[in-house]
């Protein structure tokens, strides 16, 4: 956590190098998060993820994990893609709703049992469950209450085991 | 029945070598990325520098066209200073201008 707290410094100070060696650490959570939510576009969203974490690496105070931090920017950035899509679709008045989200590389239970999930509770049994962060953290990356997250939790492990005893 | 552990079981990947591929891509985007800023940035001055031998320019023209050959000199007209700041500004805007490089000649 130290070295990548200097390196997030270094990062801010506008050292390129230190940003790859940050990417190198956390590109597979990054990218496992996000192909979980977003499916497909999980590339996409990881490259601008890290882009952003490049041009506000200022921000990072080096309170709290950094991982949580991106963890945090993918959050935002899926959602404002999710945004983007609802209003092109708006627009495209008509067109087919998009696939669920599907990775070969996910089991086809945990698959389906998150497909039917929310996006919020998805998202919050990705992190507590997914990508080991506590209820805090989780909230704080989701920008919730604690006890919003909480119930989402909940919500969550209630639809999953749902799904995966029926 | 399924617990915690068990679902914490299913969401767990294997560990992976980072993915260089997915690194360079992120490298490249940044390389251009600041590109555009440093162009970004220039162009921004370059506007200043073009808004400020505008102005210059028009408080030159303001200025020919308070005189009168019969009036005052300019040396004790009031806005003399601010005049020849202006005339300054322009004659700097015209040097840097026809620098080589600014022209690409």
């Amino acid at each position: 956590m130290d070295q990548d707290i200097e390196l997030a410094r270094r990062v801010a100070a506008g050292d390129a190098a230190a940003l790859s060696v940050l990417v190198r650490a956390h590109e597979a959570a990054v990218r496992r998060f996000l192909r979980r939510l977003a499916g497909e576009s999980a590339d996409d969203l990881a490259q601008e993820t890290f882009l952003k974490a490049w041009r506000l690496a200022g921000h990072y105070r080096g309170e709290g994990r950094y991982r949580a931090w991106l963890m945090r920017i993918a959050w935002t950035t899926f959602l404002e893609a999710q945004r983007a899509g609802r209003r092109r679709e708006m627009r495209e008045a008509g067109a087919p709703p998009p696939p669920a989200p599907a990775h070969p590389d996910l089991r086809i239970d945990l698959e389906r049992a998150l497909a039917v999930l929310g996006e919020r509770e998805r998202a919050a049994a990705l992190l507590c469950f997914g990508e080991g962060c506590s209820h805090g953290e989780a909230a704080e990356i989701m920008e919730l209450p604690l006890g919003t997250l909480k119930s989402l939790v909940a919500r969550a492990r209630v639809g999953l085991l749902e799904t995966l005893e029926a | 029945m399924i617990d915690d552990g068990k679902i914490v079981a299913l969401f767990a990947s294997p560990e992976r070598a980072p993915d260089e591929a997915f690194v360079a891509r992120i490298e490249r985007a940044v390389r251009a990325e600041s590109r555009v800023a440093a162009a970004r940035r220039t162009a921004w001055r370059r506007f200043a520098v073009e808004c400020a031998a505008s102005a210059a320019i028009l408080a030159v023209f303001d200025l020919l066209w308070r005189l009168r050959p019969d009036e005052l000199a300019l040396a004790q007209l009031p806005f003399a200073p601010a005049a020849a700041a202006a005339v300054l500004v322009l004659g700097l805007w015209f040097a840097v201008e026809m620098r080589p490089a600014a022209t690409g000649r």
